[in-house]
């Protein structure tokens, strides 16, 4: 599988000289779901900033797409990097909801009725068809999110970077974020997303990467992570419900979903259910 | 743009009185300003000004700041002035047309140090005076609360909109947006961006109001402050006698020309 | 004690209600917490519940709102505000300005309502000490993170020790163990005689720090209950009430005939550990132990 991000000993450090990522090394493939966990302040932000340049490494190398980031605009990453900032806010600005939308792929250079259509689709992704003539600020703070999610799915690029994509969502905002992530990982594209929904990232990612004090402290497919009990308690993660459920339960199967769950209840020997009455 | 900046040392001057420094400031400003002549500026800039500012441990601060304000002023006044005095006979230096005489040189030198003396007055008055400070002792000295609020709130919040606005930037280049290099057709690429700015700076300002009365804003109670503000009897007293030694600095000159 | 009778709310000029017929009644020293969809009116109960609906806002209020024996529309603001501090939802917004340090954003209620100096500092050091943010004291409030404003945010409004606090979302900007922290926090406060209402999404904090819930759901107060009977009540997807995974798992179970139909859903840990240790024992037989 083709390689679709790769940071190569990255290291940066703030003007005012805390260095939030001190060396991380990291590969993604396309098509591939990744989740950074980690407390606040590990770095998280930091280092996906790199992948549409936002932010410029201190030494280290970010690749998109094979080639280094280094000579490219902010603007010219935007066709192989979306991102999705945490505060919708600083995001939104047009007149509506739809023209918010469609100022992504036009400026990716989608001739106007090519952007339109891309802005319909990507608002019904987001269940959102229905209010894509309202101002912005007509709509409540979760949804504004929704609204910035749209304005990047509609972009179509390779990689979609989502920084706590589900803060501030209710039960269905939820659902409807996370069938964004698994319709993009379908389409073959890559996703990376910060988050702090453990059962979230358990349930819709494939590989989760923890960070601590700006380094990489465990990364590798979701249900080997989440396993490592003493790295997760060191950088504060604590592991999603149902894993933590079925290891004081003391079974072999570590399911990440309620269906994996309970399938394996059945399966689990006998005696090693722990009895509470 | 220089950007004159609180210097936090904890010395003598920094732990004066505010209202203190502000009177003394506007007492400096009546005395050089009724007392043209280049040597009262001086004065006070050798013997008040510069040790002030060694006790405050801000000479460098204050020397690059007030370097950088007044150096292109100091210039443009000795050339112009020492070149064009209209009433100037007294050659000091001739080329050409251009010749530099004594009165032109002597008039710069009134004017300039008085601008020298009061920006490094005021330079001076910024980096030992925390704003927040000043505003909390102008409250206590009776100046409104609405008013103060509004003055440290706009100094803390415009750099606040500020980084807001260049967050809605970026934001807007994570989505393709090219922004040109040519400062001019960058502001007109900005001005559309500024529309959820402003649209933003409202309704948050309406939230404020509201986090701003939960927290007692409206309350009619005697106010409190967390700080004390420091002064003493000393200080009390220089507050009145530097007022009244601008006032003579005003007055003496004109009942002397009267004599 | 908190009675919200009858109570309908539009904002000026819509005519739409946001709010009808809500009542609420909330015990003194409780946590309650209030839950439902994002735009179901929790932001509007919150201005309600602290008098800023209609003292600021305007609108068309009509019920009653009663508050420790007093209704609130009665009173003047500043009454109000003695008696129910609110943390509003953006932190940001929260912050006054008026002050350069967290140490002075925290002190500001306190001065308008001339708390002597004394008091105020050792106010300021304990709400600090709670809420872990005595490191950040001396720095400006506007070069913290959002978490760190977060906590900044709610230490404002909880050194003033009204006897009523009401929180529209106030972990949103946490990670989970600011998150946790707080609702440690607010736990105390309620040990100690606040009455708390808070409105937030996260079921298993709720569930393990709240006496009471209520959906908000179709503009009123669809439902009521102990948090266990509310986060495992089968309308949760119906009112935009998230589940926790033990719960979602178990009813997985009970659907496919694995558990007893009469088995009360699980909501925390301890009772999914409980659950599930029953249900492996007491499962159907599979396959496998036919053999």
């Amino acid at each position: 599988m083709s390689i679709a991000i790769e940071f190569v000993d990255l290291h940066f450090r703030y003007p005012g000289g805390v260095e939030a990522v001190r060396g991380v090394s990291l590969t993604v493939s396309a098509g591939e779901r990744v989740a950074i966990v980690g407390e606040n302040g590990a770095g998280k932000t930091t280092l996906v900033r790199h992948l549409n340049g936002i932010l410029r490494p201190t030494s280290g190398t970010v690749l998109v797409g094979g080639a280094s980031t280094r000579d490219r605009s902010i603007a010219q990453l935007a066709a192989q990097v979306g991102y999705i900032f945490q505060n919708p806010d600083e995001q939104l600005f047009a007149s509506t909801i739809g023209a918010d939308v469609e100022f992504g792929p036009r400026n990716l250079g989608c001739t106007p009725s090519e952007a339109a259509a891309r802005a319909a689709s990507a608002l019904a992704t987001v269940q959102l068809q229905d209010q894509a003539g309202l101002h912005p600020h007509h709509l409540s703070p979760s949804e504004r999110k929704r609204v910035a999610l749209a304005g990047v799915l509609a972009m179509q690029t390779p990689v979609v970077v989502l920084d706590e994509p589900t803060t501030g969502q209710d039960a269905r905002g939820v659902e409807i974020v996370a069938g964004v992530v698994d319709s993009i990982a379908a389409q073959g594209r890559t996703v990376v997303a910060i988050t702090h929904d453990m059962d979230f990232c358990a349930e819709h990612f494939d590989r989760v990467v923890v960070m601590a004090d700006g380094l990489v402290q465990a990364d590798g497919d979701t249900r080997a992570v989440f396993d490592q009990v003493g790295t997760l308690e060191r950088a504060a993660v604590e592991p999603p419900q149902l894993l933590r459920l079925a290891a004081h339960l003391g079974w072999h199967a570590r399911p990440l979903t309620p269906a994996e769950f309970v399938d394996a209840s059945t399966r689990e020997p006998r005696d090693l259910g722990t009895r509470v009455d | 743009m220089t950007r004159a900046q609180f210097v936090g040392t904890g010395s003598p001057v920094h732990r004066l009185n505010p209202v203190t420094k502000l009177v003394a400031l506007l007492s400096i400003l009546v005395i050089v300003f009724a007392l043209p002549q280049w040597w009262v500026s001086a004065i006070v800039v050798v013997g008040v000004l510069l040790p002030a500012a060694v006790i405050a441990r801000c000479g460098g601060p204050l020397i690059a700041v007030g370097g950088r304000i007044l150096l292109p002023i100091v210039v443009v006044l000795v050339l112009v002035q020492g070149l064009t005095f209209p009433g100037g006979r007294t050659m000091v230096w001739q080329w050409g047309v251009l010749s530099v005489t004594a009165e032109g040189l002597l008039f710069a030198l009134n004017v300039g140090a008085r601008i020298v003396c009061l920006v490094l007055a005021s330079v001076l008055l910024v980096l030992t005076t925390h704003p927040g400070d000043l505003m909390s002792a102008l409250t206590e000295a009776g100046m409104s609360p609405k008013f103060s609020y509004i003055i440290s709130s706009t100094l803390q919040l415009i750099p606040a909109f500020r980084s807001r606005a260049d967050a809605i930037l970026l934001a807007q280049q994570a989505r393709g947006l090219a922004v040109p290099r040519n400062p001019l057709r960058r502001i007109g690429v900005m001005m559309p961006l500024l529309g959820p700015l402003v649209l933003g700076m409202f309704t948050d300002v309406e939230e404020r109001g509201t986090a701003m009365e939960a927290r007692g804003f409206g309350s009619t109670a005697r106010r409190t402050a967390l700080e004390a503000i420091p002064d003493s009897t000393a200080q009390r007293v220089a507050r009145w006698v530097m007022p009244l030694v601008a006032v003579a600095a005003v007055v003496v000159p004109l009942v002397w020309e009267v004599l | 004690m908190i009675q919200l009778a009858d109570v309908s709310y539009a904002y000026p000029d819509s005519g739409r209600f946001v709010l009808e017929h809500v009542d609420l009644r909330i015990e003194p020293g409780t946590i309650t917490g209030v839950v439902g969809a994002s735009g179901a009116g929790k932001t509007t109960l919150a201005k309600i519940l602290s008098g800023f609906i209609p003292h600021v806002d305007g609108g068309q209020l009509s019920g009653s709102v009663v508050i420790g024996g007093r209704d609130l529309s009665g009173l003047p603001l500043a009454a109000c505000v003695s008696q129910v501090g609110l943390v509003i939802q953006n932190p940001f917004n929260q912050i006054s300005g008026a002050r350069y340090t967290v140490r002075g954003e925290l002190a500001f209620g306190m001065e308008n309502l001339g708390t002597p100096r004394d008091e105020m500092a050792s106010r300021v050091a304990e709400v600090a000490g709670l809420l872990r943010i005595t490191d950040l004291l001396d720095r400006s409030p506007y070069e913290l993170s959002g978490g760190q404003q977060q906590l900044v945010a709610i230490a404002s409004m909880l050194v003033l020790r009204t006897p009523v606090l009401v929180m529209d979302e106030p972990t949103s900007q946490l990670d989970p163990v600011g998150t946790r922290m707080v609702f440690g926090v607010l736990s105390r406060l309620r040990g100690a005689g606040t009455t708390i209402v808070v409105f937030e999404h996260k079921p298993e904090l709720l569930h393990a720090h709240a006496d009471r819930l209520h959906v908000l759901a179709g503009r009123r107060i669809a439902a009521s209950g102990s948090p266990g009977e509310i986060l495992s009540d089968p309308r949760t997807d119906q009112w935009g009430v998230s589940a926790t995974r033990y719960t979602r798992a178990a009813r997985l179970a009970r659907e496919q005939g694995l558990v007893p139909a009469e088995a009360p859903l699980p909501v925390s840990f301890e009772q999914a550990a409980a659950f599930f240790g029953w249900s492996a024992r007491t499962r159907p037989p599979s396959p496998e132990d036919a053999r």
